[in-house]
């Protein structure tokens, strides 16, 4: 197993116009607070919050580009939403693997996404199957 | 742990993992009788079950089951 209980990974992220105006063209997802500036501060935030399936692109990037094989499929994933994300934030992604299940080649990772200020925006896990 | 007592556990971990109440698994109890219980299920349950008694397969063991009956037996040989 090429994987090891313990072990953590980070990149970073930044939510761009790219990547917001591109989701709302491929899923159509237009609701005020997250396309009306008004709406969203009337709400108590900042500014439009971005959509929270945002960072479920990024997890799929980590898992499909950034880990150590491309051998490999996500089983399944669990994310909860701590605090909102705006537009051209930057996010600090960690995750650590809490889980080696060799008999069944599956891999648990914890992960969080963090913004600029340290605040946790977004944690969750996530469990991958190996290709082996 | 008795193994009736094993069983009950089991068929918890049944019910959450295929997020279906009206499972009851049974010794004689077969992946085929059981609608939910395909491949990646099989995975799911596996890991929930290493995780609650905090013991690990080897995946020959895990081969070797033809039933839950099996599985428990498995389980019980690790000292469970």
């Amino acid at each position: 197993m090429i994987f090891n209980i313990g072990e953590s990974f980070e990149e970073s992220f930044i939510v761009s116009e790219e990547i917001y105006n591109g989701f709302i063209q491929i899923f159509k997802d237009t609701n005020p607070l997250h396309t009306n500036e008004n709406f969203a501060i009337d709400k108590g935030f900042k500014g439009k919050v971005m959509h929270g399936n945002i960072l479920n692109g990024f997890l799929s990037y980590f898992i499909g580009e950034c880990l150590p094989t491309k051998n490999l499929i996500i089983h399944s994933q669990e994310i909860q939403y701590k605090n909102a994300v705006y537009l051209n934030d930057i996010l600090l992604f960690k995750a650590e693997i809490i889980g080696v299940y060799e008999s069944v080649k599956a891999v648990e990772f914890k992960f969080d996404f963090k913004n600029k200020f340290s605040k946790t925006v977004a944690k969750g896990k996530i469990q991958i199957g190996l290709f082996i | 742990m008795e193994r009736k007592e094993l069983l009950k556990q089991i068929n918890s971990i049944f019910i959450d993992t295929l997020d279906n109440e009206d499972v009851v698994i049974e010794e004689e109890t077969m992946a085929n009788d059981v609608e939910e219980w395909d491949s990646l299920t099989h995975i799911q349950l596996v890991v929930a079950i290493e995780k609650h008694f905090k013991i690990r397969f080897t995946s020959k063991e895990i081969q070797s089951w033809g039933n839950v009956g099996e599985m428990l037996n498995c389980i019980q040989e690790k000292g469970i």
